[in-house]
């Protein structure tokens, strides 16, 4: 098992010696088709068989498309095209949608089709004069990595081919890459969240890379200041290219996201600084303490009586890494076991800089699995999980009183987006913790029947 | 009827005759993907217990899977605990060189964690495409481990959604021992798949195993409805096999009857007096237990007699128009229809593709044995491009196929908005499960009055909406 206590940073990037994994992430095709699907008013054609195409599904309904607006198609390759190659079939499979009134279609392929040597980028080149649409091809097999890894083929792809970078650069203006990369079930929120601060600063979004994105405004993305990576696990190569290519540095980089009082203030103050706005963020930081102070002590969160309890982490790094410092310091636990879905380098920097900072040591698992998660779990023994769906699973048997489903979770369904981000975010970690520990407490047989 | 929105109107097996014939072409549009063989043979798999399903691919492949069927279905709602949902992860490098000894390593490393009654690789496109021989491997591997080891050829584009159900029931014969002996009275359900039935309501499967153990008749296997391996092993040794839903266990009925001379019961599913009656004698005939049958039909016959009453009150004269495209599929559709029929309603049914006709032939076929051959419409709506406007155009075409005819109802789900009342059949509401057998009958009589007794409520404008636009007809 990969358990790196204070494990330093240099000894990092080691392949995993498992050969069977049970993974928390998807695969390569997935994230591109969730990137391309950020894109309002395109079309998403899946060059692939059609079993695929349930992973666009999955992706659909994590960038929250509505289905009179987008259209997902499938070439659904069958044993002939693997055979013969798929190119005429996906030739023809574009011309049968000409007549959708859309802007883009991108044009994505998976583990099939890229094996056989299906061109996609020469058939979208060969078929575009016949579309009014912009075709956009996106070769992103599923073996080429993980979801976070189609996520950066794809934002790779939407900027070379579509970004003008001839246009010029508006003032204090920023774009945000990567939302979506986000294992909040409703990380949309979390956008909202960073827009309406950056709005309440004065600070114009020029482009979101991607979410209900334009066109237009992919187009017009370099005429961005600055960029500001919203993840942890995808994304950082997208800043890395706008900054060489275009100028746009880079703000935030390398700090935890803002969830939690101290890393929503650290993140606020550093873009106020970046953009001479250092009142504007003092006053955002003041009030949004205040804010969240008064609302706990009208509500009483229970999470103060679970003072130093041992917990452990189990999710995204983008979510992951900020609860760590979150749980330690507002609601007083002590994490002794942080397992992450992602491996990276920098994820790995990150975390060792924020346990340090803070004074922990807990157990790391970077680059988790199932399997790793539920050893580890029943090693630690945590009495507070922040996890998913699966991990109150994995808990069975091991006295694990809470499981606080933050990620994933497939057990509780949210008609309202919630944010983790900022101070609203603050209160919905703390309404998580409240909710598990009012259903924990919740009788679950009666001791004897009433009479009527 | 707008002669301009009707792809086809006539009988069932006029339809059929059609797309035999390649006059209707059975394929689905772009926009409209079912499952691929990968994931009708994980569907099948999981349903056994204590075992490894190893995927030889990439993660996207076993990680749909293990999100919706082990951790939301399974875990969440069947009761079932947190199985592994294994995967070698295949990235470039295995593809350009091979996945071959990544694989044998694999499974080593699966029974060492896991410690399971059997793994089962299931290989995918990119195994597939390269050539990865796992059949060799599982035999390799299998010496190196304490479990039996098999083999799966489920790549995605090598068949379509019921190659896989087919293959991985075929695969699971060969965990079948010779027979020792005959369990008496004994029999298999075949046809399942996922996992047990839900904890917390009473489903189809289960109203089939109260009548069954009502009568007498043991269940050896439920396969592969979370039955273990020693079950499989022993499945030869039932007197008979059966199915709750004909379709489903067709394939796996038939070939245990051609390799072991196990005798299928035949039936349609238990929906109505009629078919369930059929459904029990099936089985309770060849194993001498008629009278004992006889007698429980007898007596749940009695128990839902207001109910049978009313529906024949209700139902008669009427025409049941019967749409039920994706939940619950459409051979209960047709067996939907032979219900109306029974009390009394002309069954129409609306929009069976011809895809789902070509994929499900033999079942259609055996309809037609019975004599199910209603009316069926087919609408140009079905045959569009894009989710939406396939579906807006049908929920169009059915508002005004209804109007056509003399005191309708709708049996499908709350999802269309038809003039007329709406039965509500939907899966998905298990508060009035299950449809089969006698207990079926007191919920299908219970829908058919709040669809009659609230006809004249207003419908869901929200709903509406959401489903088809706020400019719907």
């Amino acid at each position: 098992m990969e358990h790196m206590p204070n494990e330093p940073v240099d000894a990092i990037e080691k392949p995993s010696p498992d050969k069977c994994s049970d993974p928390y992430l998807r695969c390569a095709f997935n994230g591109a088709a969730q990137t391309a699907l950020g894109v309002s008013g395109c079309a998403l054609l899946a060059h692939s068989p059609q079993g695929c195409d349930y992973l666009v599904n999955t992706a659909f309904a994590s960038q929250e498309c509505d289905y009179m607006e987008t259209v997902t198609l499938c070439t659904k390759l069958c044993v002939d095209e693997i055979v013969h190659g798929g190119e005429d079939l996906l030739a023809r499979t574009i011309r049968e949608a000409k007549n959708l009134p859309i802007s883009s279609m991108f044009v994505i392929s998976a583990c099939g089709p890229e094996i056989v040597g299906d061109d996609i980028v020469a058939v979208c080149e060969q078929v575009q004069p016949d579309v009014k649409f912009k075709l956009v091809p996106m070769p992103c097999a599923g073996f080429r990595g993980s979801q976070y890894d189609g996520i950066d083929i794809a934002l790779d792809m939407m900027i070379k081919r579509l970004a003008n970078g001839e246009r010029e650069k508006i003032p204090d203006s920023v774009c945000l890459i990567a939302p979506h990369a986000n294992a909040n079930p409703t990380w949309a929120a979390d956008l909202d969240w960073v827009k309406q601060a950056l709005s309440q600063m004065g600070i114009r979004v020029v482009g979101t890379l991607a979410h209900r994105t334009q066109l237009s405004d992919i187009e017009n993305i370099a005429s961005a200041e600055a960029s500001i990576v919203l993840s942890h696990d995808a994304g950082q190569m997208a800043a890395d290219y706008l900054s060489a290519t275009y100028g746009i540095e880079q703000l935030c980089k390398g700090m935890p996201l803002p969830i939690g009082m101290t890393n929503t203030r650290d993140w606020l103050a550093a873009i106020g600084e970046r953009f001479d706005r250092e009142k504007t963020a003092e006053d955002m930081v003041a009030e949004g303490e205040r804010m969240v102070t008064a609302a706990c002590r009208r509500k009483w969160p229970v999470a103060r009586f679970l003072y130093r309890m041992p917990a452990a982490i189990v999710a995204d790094a983008t979510i992951g890494i900020p609860l760590v410092r979150f749980v330690t310091e507002e609601m007083e636990m002590t994490p002794e076991l942080v397992a992450l879905y992602s491996s990276r380098r920098a994820v790995r920097q990150l975390l060792e800089a924020e346990l340090k900072d803070i004074g922990l040591s807990p157990d790391i698992v970077y680059g988790t699995d199932v399997y790793k998660t539920r050893k580890s779990l029943a090693e630690i023994r945590p009495r507070i999980v922040f996890g998913s769906t699966i991990e109150r699973h994995a808990c069975e048997g091991l006295d694990v009183p809470y499981v606080v489903e933050v990620v994933r979770m497939m057990r509780q369904f949210r008609m309202i987006n919630r944010e983790y981000f900022g101070y609203t975010g603050i209160l919905n970690l703390l309404e998580c913790v409240q909710n598990e520990w009012t259903m924990a407490w919740r009788s679950k047989e009666k001791r004897y029947e009433s009479k009527w | 009827m707008k002669d301009d929105s009707i792809a086809f109107h006539g009988s069932l097996q006029q339809l059929l005759d059609k797309v035999e014939t390649g006059e209707m072409i059975p394929k689905l549009q772009a926009s409209h993907a079912p499952m691929c063989k990968f994931f009708t043979s994980y569907y099948v798999i999981s349903g056994i217990k204590h075992v490894v399903p190893l995927v030889h691919g990439p993660t996207g492949c076993p990680l749909y899977m293990s999100d919706f069927v082990r951790t939301r279905e399974c875990c969440e709602t069947r009761g079932v605990p947190l199985e592994p949902t294994a995967c070698t992860v295949l990235d470039e490098s295995n593809v350009i060189y091979g996945g071959e000894g990544k694989l044998l390593e694999a499974v080593k490393e699966a029974y060492a964690k896991y410690h399971p009654d059997l793994i089962v690789i299931l290989s995918c496109c990119c195994s597939g495409i390269i050539g990865d021989d796992v059949e060799s491997i599982a035999r390799e591997a299998e010496k190196m481990v304490g479990c039996r080891v098999l083999a799966l050829r489920s790549e995605g584009f090598g068949g379509d959604f019921r190659s896989g159900y087919e293959d991985a029931f075929r695969l699971i014969m060969d965990l079948m021992d010779p027979p020792q002996s005959t369990m008496k009275g004994t029999i298999n359900i075949l046809g399942a798949r996922w996992g047990p039935s839900p904890t917390e309501f009473t489903w189809d499967i289960d109203e089939i195993e109260r009548l069954l153990g009502e009568i007498g008749i043991r269940i050896n296997a439920i396969i592969a409805g979370g039955c273990s391996v020693e079950q499989i092993r022993h499945a030869r040794e039932v007197e008979m096999n059966a199915s709750w839903c004909y379709d489903w266990g067709q394939k796996i009925g038939d070939l245990m009857q051609e390799r072991f001379g196990i005798p299928y019961s035949k039936t349609g599913q238990p929906y109505g007096p009629t078919a369930t009656k059929e459904w029990l004698l099936g089985v309770a005939e060849p194993l001498g237990m008629e009278k004992k049958a006889l007698d429980v039909i007898e007596r749940e016959s009695c128990r839902v007699e207001p109910d049978i009453a009313y529906l024949k009150k209700a139902l008669s004269g009427k025409t049941a128009i019967i749409e039920i495209s994706e939940f619950p599929g459409p051979i209960r559709a047709l067996s939907l229809a032979r219900m109306a029929e029974e009390f009394g309603a002309h069954p129409v049914v609306i929009n069976v593709h011809p895809y789902t006709i070509k994929e499900r032939m033999p079942s259609i076929k055996y309809m037609l044995e019975l004599g199910i051959n209603p009316e069926i419409i087919l609408t140009n709506g079905l045959f569009r491009l894009g989710s939406f406007r396939s579906s807006k155009e049908t929920e169009d075409e059915l508002e005004d196929i209804v109007e056509e005819y003399e005191d309708p109802i709708f049996f499908g789900n709350s999802g269309r908005f038809p003039p007329c009342p709406v039965v509500n059949l939907t899966l998905l509401n298990p508060a009035f499960q299950p449809q089969y057998g006698f207990s079926g009958i007191k919920n299908i009589s219970a829908l058919v009055r709040q669809a009659l007794e609230n006809r004249d409520l207003p419908r869901s404008k929200l709903f509406r909406g959401m489903l088809y636009g706020t400019h719907a007809k």
